[in-house]
C-alpha cells in the first residue's frame, strides 16, 4: 500500500462526503485531492493533472456538467460523475458532456471502487477490441464471429456494431443516443426501440437467462451497459 | 368558470331560458290566467341561476320581462300597457329575478369556500399522518445508527467481527431510510402535479431485469417467477418511474410474505393495453377494502417492517399519470396479485433498410 496507485480529484461540497471518499480511496491506495467547488475542480484538474477525476453534479457554484465540459476540453482523463436516483436527465447530460461513468447516491464504497477501477483501467489500456469473454461466450470483434463453447451463434451486422459498440467502452455505460448513433447512425438517434429489439435478440442469443442479463445490463433512462468476465 | 367563451355561453342560456318560457307560455295561454304564465318565466330565472352566473341570471330577468310584456299583457305584440297594474307585475319580476341570483351565487360562493375549507383540512390530516407515520419509521433506523456508530467510536476493544457486524448494520439502516425518503419526495413530486413524464419505448422484460437486479438482495429471500409472452408489445411509457412501480410491488410482496414464497410476475397484451400483474402466494391480505391500500399510509395486515405503505399509493399515481389503472386482487386459495394496466400504442416499424445497414 505504500505506492500509490495514482491520483483522483474530488469535486464535492460536502465535506463529511469529501472525508468518507479520502479515507475509502486512501486506503486503497490512491493519493486523494480535494475541490470544494466546481470553478475550483475544474482548474484543480488541470493543476494537478489527476488520473482521474470525480464531480458530484450538484455543487454550488457550478453546475457539474459546466466543470465536465471544461475538463473535456483538454484532457481525456476518466470522469465519474455522483448524482441521485432521480436525476436521470443530468446523468445524461453529464454523459454527453464527457463523462466516463457514475455512481449513483447514496452509494456502498464497494460499488464506487469498482467503478473507479474500472474507468483507470480503461483510461490504461484500452479494451483491445479483439475479443471478449461472456460467460460460456466468447465474441471475436476481428473475425466477427461469436461462439458458445466452440459452436457459432449466428449475429446479424448490426447486432455486432451493436456488441462493438458497448464493448469500446466495457463496464461503463453507454447512453441510448451514443448507441444509436454510432450504430445506425445520427438521423435515428431518436429511435429508441430500435434498441428495446436488438437488445432483446442479443440477449436472447447470448444471455443464458434473457431476463435476468449478466452481461448486457439496462440502466434504466439512461443506457446500457457490458459487463465482461473479469470487470 | 374560468374560460373566456363561458360568459357567452351563459347569456345564451339566458336567452334560450327565455325563449322556452315564452313557448311554454303561449301553449298555456289559452288556459291559463296571465299571472301563471308570470310564474313560467320565474322558473327560467331560477333555472339559469342554477347553472349560470350573476350577469345571465339578471340578463334572464330582464327578458323576461320584455318578453312577458311583448307576447302576454294586453295589447300583446306590443310593448305598450294597457293596465298600469302589469307595471308592478314587471317590478315584483325584476325583483325576484334579482334576488334569486343574488342567493344562488352566494349560496356557491359558501359551497366553494366550504369544499375549499374541506380540501385543506384532508391536506392537513394527510400532512400530520405522513409526519407522525415517517417520524415512527425514521426513529428505528436512526437508532440503530446512532448507537451502533456511537459503539464503534468508543470501544477500541471490539473484535473484528463484532465491529462489521455493526458497521452493516449502520449501512443496512442507512440505507432503508435513503430509500424511505425517495419515497417521500417521489410521492411528494407526484402529488404536486411538477412531473413531466419523459416517455420513450421500453421493453417490460428489460425493465423487470433491471429491477431484479437492483433488488437482488432484498429478492433474495424469495423465488421470483417471470412469465411473458415472447412476442410482448414494447410500450410507451417512463422507463424509470414504471421501474419504479414494479420495483415497488416486488418489495412488497417479498416484505409481506414469509419467506421462499413464491412471486410471479406476468403480462399479456389484449385490444389497447398491456396487462402486468405481480402475484405472490403469501398468506393473503386481511378482510376489507382492497382500494384502501392504495390510500397513503396503509400496511398490509401483520407486517412489522417498515415501508408505510407509501410504495403503492406511488404505484397509483404513476400508473394513473401513464393513463392507465391499478388493483389489488385476492388470488383463489391464497395470496394476492397486483394488477395494473398500461395503455398500449402501435409501434413504429424498423425501416427494413436500417437491418441491411452497410456494415463496416
Amino acid at each position: 500500500m505504500a505506492e500509490t496507485r495514482g491520483t483522483i480529484l474530488v469535486v464535492e461540497d460536502e465535506p463529511d462526503i469529501r472525508r468518507f471518499l479520502r479515507s475509502s480511496l486512501g486506503g486503497e491506495g490512491y493519493k486523494v485531492v480535494e475541490s470544494p467547488a466546481g470553478q475550483r475542480g475544474a482548474l484543480d484538474a488541470g493543476l494537478h493533472k489527476p488520473d482521474l477525476v470525480i464531480v458530484d453534479l450538484g455543487l454550488p457554484d457550478l453546475d457539474g456538467v459546466e466543470v465536465i465540459r471544461r475538463i473535456r476540453e483538454w484532457s481525456p482523463m476518466p470522469i465519474l460523475v455522483v448524482s441521485a436516483r432521480t436525476q436521470e436527465r443530468s446523468k445524461i447530460a453529464a454523459l454527453d458532456a464527457g463523462a466516463d461513468d457514475y455512481v449513483t447516491k447514496p452509494f456502498g464504497v464497494g460499488e464506487l471502487l469498482a467503478r473507479v477501477r474500472v474507468a483507470l483501467r480503461h483510461a490504461l489500456r484500452p479494451p483491445s477490441g479483439k475479443a471478449l469473454g461472456l460467460g460460456e461466450v466468447t465474441l471475436d470483434f476481428e473475425k466477427r464471429r461469436a461462439t458458445r463453447a466452440g459452436a457459432e451463434i449466428r449475429l446479424t451486422p448490426i447486432e455486432f456494431r451493436l456488441l462493438a459498440c458497448l464493448a469500446k467502452h466495457l463496464g461503463m455505460v453507454v447512453t441510448h443516443r451514443q448507441l444509436l448513433r454510432e450504430v445506425w447512425g445520427p438521423s435515428h438517434a431518436e429511435h429508441t426501440h430500435y434498441l428495446r429489439i436488438y437488445m432483446k435478440q442479443l440477449r436472447e442469443k447470448l444471455e443464458p437467462d434473457p431476463v435476468r442479463p449478466r452481461h448486457l445490463v439496462t440502466e434504466t433512462g439512461v443506457g446500457y451497459r457490458l459487463l465482461a468476465d473479469e470487470a | 368558470m374560468s374560460w373566456p367563451g363561458y360568459r357567452w355561453v351563459g347569456y345564451g342560456g339566458a336567452a334560450a331560458a327565455t325563449v322556452a318560457a315564452t313557448l311554454i307560455g303561449l301553449g298555456m295561454r289559452a288556459h291559463f290566467e296571465l299571472v301563471n304564465i308570470a310564474m313560467v318565466y320565474l322558473l327560467a330565472v331560477v333555472a339559469v341561476a342554477l347553472r349560470f352566473t350573476r350577469a345571465p341570471t339578471i340578463l334572464t330577468s330582464v327578458l323576461s320581462v320584455a318578453a312577458f310584456d311583448y307576447f302576454f299583457v294586453p295589447p300583446s305584440g306590443a310593448f305598450s300597457v294597457e293596465d298600469p297594474q302589469y307595471l308592478v307585475t314587471f317590478a315584483m319580476m325584476l325583483g325576484v329575478g334579482l334576488i334569486i341570483s343574488q342567493l344562488t351565487s352566494s349560496v356557491r360562493a359558501r359551497a366553494h369556500a366550504q369544499a375549499r375549507l374541506a380540501l385543506e383540512a384532508e391536506t392537513e390530516r394527510i400532512r400530520n399522518a405522513l409526519l407522525s407515520s415517517i417520524s415512527h419509521d425514521l426513529r428505528t433506523p436512526l437508532a440503530v445508527i446512532c448507537g451502533a456508530s456511537s459503539s464503534l467510536a468508543a470501544r477500541q476493544t471490539l473484535d473484528p467481527d463484532e465491529r462489521s457486524a455493526l458497521a452493516q448494520s449502520i449501512f443496512d439502516h442507512a440505507r432503508d431510510m435513503s430509500e424511505l425518503l425517495a419515497k417521500v419526495l417521489e410521492m411528494t413530486r407526484l402529488q404536486s402535479g411538477s412531473i413531466a413524464l419523459q416517455r420513450d419505448w421500453a421493453s417490460l422484460g428489460e425493465l423487470l431485469g433491471a429491477v431484479l437486479r437492483r433488488l437482488r438482495e432484498r429478492l433474495a429471500t424469495h423465488m421470483v417467477m417471470i412469465e411473458l409472452p415472447d412476442d410482448l408489445p414494447l410500450v410507451r411509457v417512463d422507463s424509470v418511474l414504471i421501474e419504479q412501480v414494479l420495483a415497488n410491488l416486488l418489495e412488497n410482496a417479498a416484505k409481506h410474505t414469509p419467506p421462499r414464497t413464491l412471486i410471479r410476475v406476468r403480462a399479456q397484451a389484449a385490444g389497447d393495453a398491456m396487462t402486468v400483474s405481480v402475484e405472490d402466494f403469501g398468506p393473503g391480505l386481511p378482510d376489507g377494502d382492497l382500494d384502501q391500500l392504495f390510500g397513503k399510509f396503509e400496511r398490509g395486515g401483520g407486517s412489522h417492517r417498515g415501508g408505510m405503505g407509501l410504495g403503492l399509493a406511488i404505484c397509483r399515481a404513476i400508473v394513473r399519470l401513464h393513463g392507465g389503472t391499478i388493483r389489488a386482487e385476492r388470488l383463489p386459495g391464497r395470496g394476492t396479485a397486483f394488477n395494473f394496466t398500461l395503455p398500449l400504442e402501435p409501434v413504429p416499424a424498423i425501416a427494413a433498410a436500417d437491418c441491411a445497414v452497410q456494415s463496416g
